[in-house]
């Protein structure tokens, strides 16, 4: 088979030695990000991206650095969700509803082995399914010509977060103002600057890094100040670590049926590992809740969201290698590392450097092994390190953020862009707009807008290039369908707390 | 009254991408390609205007801001970010560094003294590991001591 020969290419990649340092390091960071209440993957990849910048690695060392760090991340999540009763980062929120009951019952030891050998199921489902579909559309996305790009593009921004329940209005507000932001600085085509206010910072446009680890770290920051100091959690006591076999074995189907739901979520644009999560446990409830036992302690009820936020985040990674176009928080994120490396990820990605793209999923097998054995017999550690007090942890981060946003481009500017960005990340997640959708029309704004002309140049002017090729209109039927799918679930959502304030009242 | 951030911020939004799209018709070149500099702006800007207003007239969602002793730590935590970014250069990255770590550290409730002990270590530790290690330079004493 082409594809194990391939994979058999990108392991030599993965390893060596320096390779095999960072996706340790990588999933150790990973793992201990996760488990810490209040850093998450999106801030944690956010918060490293600036330090990989100053290690100096290439561009196929730095991915693997940080999808271990992300890989990672998902695996951690659960430790806290199980002995905190506290999520470690979103996705790991459904994993509280059972998985604490169970700490609670006596039975921590055995949630955490269910849930990390879940976490390693899933996760290793969705790298297969990575080595798999991701060459597979890549091939199909050569055949997109400019103007199907400018469709694709239309569709992840109408589908990013649409089908997460909150005001689509809101994200498509937010999609809007990244594209608005991609327009800052000298047109690459005419040459003219564009909304610079005459300021010579802003001609280069605006790094989407400091803009992101603004959004994202500076704004949880003033988040976290919002919480009392002083009601901090007490951690469950574990007794013993070893797991009993017995209690993994009858979770299997869970694990399968959740990896399956969180790829698909995974891979669909716009949905991430939140969503992969959400939908493998009240997958799994629905199947397996006879005797009403989910949300007391059923360890099915940990297996399934931990295998699917892991085949989630796998997942994510397909578009976002083979289409450019990423499908979650994280992903974004990468996308924007892998750009200011000078990666342009899409099809091309595999013809060109297809060393990047197998090493890089070689390497997510290998950390898929790492990841499990820090998890399981070494959870000890990361247990400790997790009561590290918020006050000691988050100014370092911050401190680590400004140096590492420093270092890219020694300037003050970009440093009070930071903070500018910290408070409009800020407000906008107080008023429930995701950012994932900024981030994203800033990344692809100018490649959308390149699209857009370059069509345009190509009829000469004529608008109806736009809808020509059989490829853009299905792209816009999809688009038109999913908008009306959020629409329709928002406005159910509003009838129903708005029918549950009247039975209140 | 709930609605009034979101409507706030629809507002702002919405005079934001009105300057936006105003502007746009002003970037008009005679040559080069088809479309021009002007036409994505004002794509981007028309929808933009349409959804803030639609957000001013129905917004949804309920905002709890924090307590007025929540808001001043958050001010003091900006104030402080603020604070080290202008003075980084002048008085060198450890000295700024060390007091962003203690005084952050402080805001967010930690044990004054082991907040400061905290950034004593960490400031010239990051300098250490970010000058020395990884050869980013940044200046040890600033142009006020240097």
């Amino acid at each position: 088979m082409e594809v194990l020969s391939l994979i058999g290419s990108g392991f030599l990649v993965a390893l060596t030695p320096l390779n095999i340092g960072l996706l340790l390091m990588g999933c150790f960071v990973g793992t201990l990000l996760g488990a810490l209440p209040g850093l998450g993957p999106v801030n944690g990849v956010a918060v490293l991206i600036p330090l990989t910048f100053a290690f100096g690695f290439d561009p196929t060392s730095s991915l693997i650095l940080l999808c271990a760090v992300y890989f990672g991340c998902m695996y951690g999540g659960r430790i806290s969700s199980i002995l905190l009763n506290i999520p470690g980062d979103e996705p790991a929120i459904m994993t509280t509803l059972d998985g604490y009951p169970m700490a609670v019952q006596g039975q921590a030891a055995n949630a955490l082995a269910i849930s990390g050998v879940a976490s390693f199921v899933g996760a290793t489902i969705a790298v297969i399914g990575l080595s798999l579909f991701a060459p597979v559309l890549a091939r199909a996305a050569i055949h997109f010509g400019p103007a199907d790009y400018f469709a694709l593009y239309i569709l992840a921004f109408a589908t990013i977060g649409g089908i997460a329940g909150v005001d689509p209005r809101k994200t498509l507000l937010s999609a809007l103002i990244g594209l608005m932001l991609a327009t800052v600085g000298i047109d690459p085509i005419s040459g003219v600057p564009r909304y610079t206010m005459d300021n010579f910072h802003l001609y280069d446009g605006i790094q989407p890094i400091v803009a992101l680890v603004g959004l994202f770290a500076i704004s949880e920051i003033l988040l976290l100040l919002e919480k009392s100091a002083k009601d901090r959690p007490k951690a469950i006591k574990v007794d013993r670590w070893m797991p009993q076999w017995s209690a993994i074995w009858p979770t299997r189907w869970a694990m399968l049926r959740g990896s399956g739901v969180g790829f698909v979520a995974g891979v669909l644009p716009g949905a991430g590992a939140s969503l992969g999560s959400f939908m493998a446990y009240v997958f799994e409830k629905q199947k397996s809740n006879g005797k009403g036992t989910f949300g007391k302690g059923d360890p099915r009820g940990v297996a399934a969201p931990e295998s699917g936020n892991n085949a989630a985040a796998g997942g994510a990674l397909i578009p976002m290698l083979s289409l450019g176009v990423p499908g979650s928080g994280t992903t974004a994120v990468l996308l924007a590392m892998l750009i200011s490396l000078n990666v342009q990820p899409g099809p091309l990605l595999f013809e060109r450097q297809p060393d990047l793209v197998w090493g890089l999923v070689a390497s997510l097998y290998l950390a898929n092994i790492a990841l499990l054995i820090l998890n399981l017999p070494m959870i000890g550690i990361f247990t400790r390190l997790m009561m590290t007090p918020t006050w000691a942890l988050m100014p370092v981060v911050a401190a680590v953020t400004f140096v590492g946003v420093y270092g890219i481009s020694n300037s003050i500017f970009d440093l009070e862009l930071m903070v500018f960005f910290g408070i409009i990340g800020y407000i906008m997640r107080k008023l429930d707009i995701s950012l994932v959708p900024l981030v994203l029309g800033l990344l692809l704004g100018g490649d959308m807008e390149r699209a857009l002309r370059r069509a345009m140049s190509i009829s000469d002017g004529d608008w109806s290039i736009l809808i020509a090729s059989p490829i853009s209109i299905t792209l816009y039927v999809l688009t038109v369908g999913f908008l009306a799918l959020s629409v329709w679930l928002a406005v159910r959502d509003h009838k129903q707390t708005q029918a549950e304030r009247l039975t209140e009242g | 009254m709930t609605g009034t951030s979101v409507r706030l911020f629809g507002a702002a939004v919405f005079a934001i991408a009105a300057l936006y799209t105003l502007q746009a018709d002003t970037y008009q070149i005679t040559f080069g390609d088809v479309l021009g500099p002007s036409v994505f702006p004002i794509i981007v800007g028309i929808p933009m205007m349409i959804l803030s207003a639609s957000l001013v007239v129905f917004p949804t969602g309920t905002v709890d801001w924090p307590g007025r002793d929540r808001l001043w730590r958050q001010a003091a935590a900006l104030a402080v970010f603020i604070g080290y970014v202008l003075v980084m250069e002048q008085v060198g990255f450890p000295i700024a560094t060390a007091a962003l770590i203690a005084l952050v550290g402080i805001i967010m409730g930690g044990p004054p003294w082991h907040a400061v002990a905290l950034g004593v270590v960490f400031g010239p530790g990051l300098w250490a590991l970010f000058d020395q290690v990884l050869g980013l330079p940044l200046d040890f004493l600033g142009d006020l001591f240097g």
